[in-house]
Order: structure tokens, then sequence, then C-alpha cells
């Protein structure tokens, strides 16, 4: 597949290691993904596979004992990993900007809705008070809460769940940032307010001509929302192609996996399939390719050597050493 | 703010508190009113007589103090010593007004400024950990093991006397507290998502600490700030009473008390003798510190939501 788009965001060998008493563990161990200039890029997994500290990592944000030990994260062409604290802190909702998992968390209990949307105003533009407190009553509209005007003035437990969270949504917006990293914005909420969620971010990227990193478990939100995806698997990528190719041709047995463990209206399924096992102890991951022993595919070569990840196409990267049996199999289901 | 107010009048105990503490505030407000200072320095508490010995409640100023102060050109708007006299004719109903104002002051001072330290300090060490946190504990450790009220004493012995040196003793061994305090509350809150969101949105350290770690965390050491300016008030009066504190003659509630510490016990035969030497500047003190105390708690069940029962 041709692509011309312009590069937002390269990633390259990112190694994020955590420096435990019990020994390394290898929470990002060795990324490549591309963001381009307006897309939305899906990053799907289970729980502690990788994917918020992949996030963490280009925020900078990891404190002592994560470290990023290795890798390039080439934003607007310039490496952030080899950047000043104060130039970060200038990138840092500037240019990144992030939402967060929890809603509930992830405002100071202590400070009113405006003062924390305008917070970032303020530090990055020099706004004075009431300039930034109207753009906060600007922002608080688009995000659609009612009655703006007096919501500025209230603190985030006056707030309910879906609120709270269009509230951090104006948090991270208010810049104008060019790349906005959600970490699972829609875990925290309930079904319905994850829809209006959901649609109101797909409202706002229309707007928004920055980039997106949405980090998700949820295949139905990676469907929603993104033009690529990559699926991590124990801190390394498995699968990276865009929607189309991951929804109809898997190729790497996890991600086959996981479309296969949800119910699918487009499609007759008896049964739903479960990838037997759990993640694998990061401190003691298997020899080999670190699917091997949750994979039904897995032969005596998956327990030696790790697969590299190896182009399909231009746009498709899979790693594993039976990409042709996988998709022979998929063939039959999708 | 109108939560705190309603619940500090509807609790029995704190409205104590504060009519003790309303009534001492009074008293130092108007303390110019009450008794018109004799001398140019107002805190010089004025002799009725040149008697050693204390002289009881109501006994009149003495004719030769009559006639220096009229000598001075002083006018005598009191000429009844209320509360009796202390040793050496001090009045001790002009040392307990304008001492109300010297309680106040070391209190409030010295509380204040050493809490200003504490957080400052504590709250450094805290966020940036390290071995920046490494260096600021190991000295609050080694201010820590100094026992207080000696490692005062020896200050103030080395700096001389007067009451501006007790503060600075106070201050400089009684920071260590509140700097433990808000390290500890800091460490905690400091691994909140929104203190990282603060981060991600690209706000400054000193921002982080002041407007999003200290309005969470600062509780706790206004509560012990609250109920340690009563104890600083004993502390001060503690060094007066070893005679390292104030200047002689000093309206100061300790220095009073140590003038009593040769007529505590009476003369033979009549031990309560001279009671009052003892028990007007020694009820002031208990009462201050009793004030502050019970405001202390009243404020810690306010603030803390763990016994407000909404945790």
């Amino acid at each position: 597949m041709k692509n011309n788009k312009k590069i937002l965001l390269e990633i390259k060998d990112l190694k994020t290691y955590f420096f435990t008493e019990e020994g390394v563990v290898k929470a990002v161990d060795g990324v490549d993904f591309k963001v381009y200039e307006g897309e939305t890029l899906g990053i799907v997994g289970e729980s502690g596979c990788g994917k918020s500290v992949t996030a963490f990592s280009i925020m900078r944000l990891l404190d002592y004992p994560g470290k990023t030990i290795g890798g390039e994260i080439i934003f607007k062409e310039k490496d952030i990993l080899k950047k000043s604290e104060t130039e970060m802190r200038h990138i840092r909702g500037k240019e990144i900007a992030m939402i967060f998992q929890e809603p509930m968390t992830a405002l100071n209990p202590v400070l009113t809705i405006g003062f924390q949307i305008s917070e970032s105003l303020r530090m990055h533009f020099n706004l004075n008070k009431e300039e930034a407190s109207k753009k906060a009553i600007k922002l608080l509209t688009k995000v659609g809460i009612p009655v703006p005007e007096q919501r500025v003035n209230e603190y985030p437990h006056q707030l309910s769940g879906g609120m709270r969270q269009r509230a951090m949504i104006a948090m991270a917006l208010s810049c104008d940032p060019n790349l906005l990293i959600a970490d699972e914005p829609t875990t925290a909420l309930d079904v319905t307010i994850q829809a209006q969620i959901l649609e109101l971010m797909k409202s706002l990227l229309r707007d928004f001509n920055g980039s997106l990193i949405m980090i998700t478990h949820d295949l139905g939100v990676i469907a929603e929302i993104a033009d690529r995806i990559a699926v991590m698997y124990a801190g390394k990528i498995v699968e990276y192609a865009d929607k189309k190719t991951i929804f109809k041709n898997p190729s790497h047995p996890y991600t086959f996996g996981l479309l296969t463990s949800i119910p699918r209206l487009d499609m007759e399924m008896k049964r739903l399939n479960v990838i037997p096992g759990i993640v694998p102890n990061p401190l003691h991951f298997p020899e080999g390719c670190k699917f091997n022993t949750r994979c039904k595919f897995a032969t005596e070569k998956c327990r030696e050597k790790e697969p590299d990840l190896t182009a399909l196409t231009e746009e498709h990267l899979v790693r594993c050493w039976h990409v042709d049996k996988v998709i022979q199999e998929a063939k039959k289901i999708f | 703010m109108n939560r705190i107010l309603k619940k500090l009048f509807s609790n029995v105990t704190s409205l104590v508190g504060i009519i003790l503490l309303a009534f001492f505030i009074v008293i130092a407000v108007f303390a110019p009113v009450i008794t018109p200072p004799l001398s140019d320095d107002h805190y010089q508490i004025p002799r009725m007589s040149w008697d050693v010995n204390p002289q009881p409640p109501g006994s009149p100023m003495s004719d030769n103090m009559k006639q220096a102060y009229e000598f001075m050109e002083k006018e005598v708007k009191w000429k009844k010593a209320i509360c009796g006299t202390a040793e050496g004719g001090y009045d001790i109903f002009y040392g307990l007004i304008w001492g109300t104002r010297t309680a106040f002051k070391i209190g409030i001072i010295t509380v204040t400024i050493s809490m200003l330290i504490g957080i400052i300090l504590g709250s450094i060490s805290a966020y940036f950990g390290g071995w920046i946190d490494e260096v600021l504990m190991r000295i609050t450790d080694i201010f820590l093991s100094f026992p207080f009220l000696v490692a005062a004493m020896v200050l103030t012995t080395v700096l001389g006397r007067g009451l501006d040196k007790v503060m600075i003793a106070l201050i400089s061994f009684g920071w260590m507290g509140y700097a433990r305090l808000i390290r500890g509350s800091i460490l905690s809150t400091k691994e909140e998502t929104y203190v990282m969101a603060a981060k991600a949105l690209g706000v400054n350290d000193t921002k982080i600490i002041w407007k999003h770690l200290l309005p969470n965390t600062i509780f706790p050491v206004m509560v012990q700030g609250s109920m340690n300016i009563g104890s600083m008030v004993i502390m001060a009066a503690a060094l007066s009473f070893l005679g390292v504190g104030a200047p002689v003659g000093y309206a100061d509630w300790g220095q009073m008390v140590s003038f009593a510490r040769n007529w505590i016990i009476g003369s033979p035969g009549n031990a309560g003798q001279y009671w009052y030497a003892v028990f007007y500047p020694g009820i002031f003190i208990v009462l201050f510190v009793l004030s502050w105390n019970l405001i202390g708690d009243t404020l810690r069940d306010i603030l803390d939501p763990r016994l407000r029962g909404e945790l």
C-alpha cells in the first residue's frame, strides 16, 4: 500500500526496563512503530504487555525504577530522548498531550476544573487568568459539557465520570497538541458513556489536525477509531498493519486469537475462542518466541529462536515463524 | 470553610478552646487599655515597691515608688497590685496582661517560621527524592538527635538573653517534625495520577509542589502546628524559668513563674502564703496551652477524612 503521508512520530527499537529488586523487567523491549500526521494509531494488547509504558516513555514521564535504556523516539525529526528536561516540559502538554485512563484520579480533587484546564494554557502561552478562563469555557463547550460557565468553577467531585473524562479531554486539547496519546480513555467508564466519549473523540479528531495514539485492550474501540493498529505482546510489537488488514487478514497467532475471542455481528461463530494461559511473568519470559507457551501453532523452532518483525507487505509487519499457517487458518474464518 | 467554622462552634470542647482563645486575644489586643505601660519599654513589668517578699493581691504601690514615677513624669493610672506582686515588687497583673502578647508572639512566630522551613525542606526532599532526599533527611536526623530543651538552652545561652534569641533557638530545633510529616504525605501523594497528569501537561516542578501537592497534604501539618503553638509557649516559659530566656523584668509568664521559684512554699506554718506568685502566671500558661490544644484537636477531627468517616 502506498503512503505519502508525513511521519510525525517514529519509534525505533525502544527499550524501557524496570530495574526492580527481583530483577530487570523488560516492560518494553524493542518496539518500533510510526505515527503519520493526521492518523490514528491503535495500540492493542492485554494488561501488562507494555502499552502504557510505551506511552509514558514517549512523554518521558517514567521515574525510577523505570528507565528508557535504548532506542530512539523521533518526534518532528528530533529525538525526544536527547532533549533536556526543560525542553521536554515545553513539549509536554503543548506538542504531545495525554489522556489518562481514570478520570476519577487524574484530576486533582482540590483544584477547580477551570484551573486545571487553564493551567497548561497559562504555562505554555502566558495567557492571563481571564483569557485562560475564557478559553477553558470554550474548550468545555467543545467537549460537550453543559453550562460550562458554571462547571469551570466546580471541583472534580461535583462532576460525573463521563464529564470528568470530557474535562480531561479538554485539558489535553487545550494547547492544540500535534500528538495526543489516549491511554485507555474509555476503560473506566460504563458502556453508554464509553460510546459517547468515543463519539466525541471521533468528532474532535476531525477538527484536530494532529495525530492520535489510542491505547486500549478493547478491539471494538480500535475498530471505531484507528487507522493503523499495532498489536503488542510481552513488550514487543507482534503485528503492525492498517485496520482493514488486521481485521481481515490477521497473520500473527495472537492477533488471530484476540479476534476470534470477541463476539462479532458480521460473522457466524459457534463458539468464542479462548487464548489459553496468561501473559508470562515479565521476569521470566519463555525462551524463543514469547507467545510460544500459549500458541496453538507453536513448534520446536518457536521455543528456540525468537522471530524478527518481518514485512509481509510494505505496511504489514508480523513477528511469527508460521505466518502461512495462521493466514490459512484465518482465511477459513474471516 | 463554612463547614469548618460550623464544626468548630458546634463542638463543646472546641467551643471551650475558642472562648479561651478569644479571651486571650482580647487581653492581648487591649493590653495598653487594661494596664497602661509605665516605662518606655512596654514589656517591662513595672515595680510596685522594692520589697523582696511578694506582696499579696490588693497591696498598694509604695510611696517611694509613686514618687519615683512622679519624678519621671509618668501618670500612674492604677495604684494597687490587683494580683499581688512577685519577688522584687514586680506587678503580677501587668505581667499577665502583657505576657499574653509575648505568648502569642512566641507561639505564632516560631510555629509559622518553623512550619515554613519544614514544609519547604520536606516537600523538596520528598518530591525530588534521590540524593537530595538523602542529604536533607540526614540533616533533619542530626537536628532531631539533639534533645529539644537542652539544644534550645545551649543555643540561647550562646546567643544571649532576649525574646528574639529564644525564638531563634525554638525555630532552629522545632522544624524537623513538620519536615518529616510533609515528606511522608508528599511521598504518597506524588504517586497519584493527577500529579502525573499535571506533569504530562508540562507543569513545572515548583507549580506541581505548590498547587498540586501542598493543598492535598498540608492539613496534618496545620493541625500539628496549631497544637505546637501551645508547646512552644511552654518551651519558652521553661527557658525563661531556667534563666536563659527573656531578660529580667520582661513580661513573660515563664519568667514570672521563675520569680516565684523561692516562694512556692510559704513561711513555716503558712504554706500557701505566697500562692498568688505562682498561681496566676501558672494558670495563664495552662489555659493558653489548653486553648490551642483543644482547637488543634477539633481541627484534626474536621480535616482528617479518616476520622470524618468520608473514606
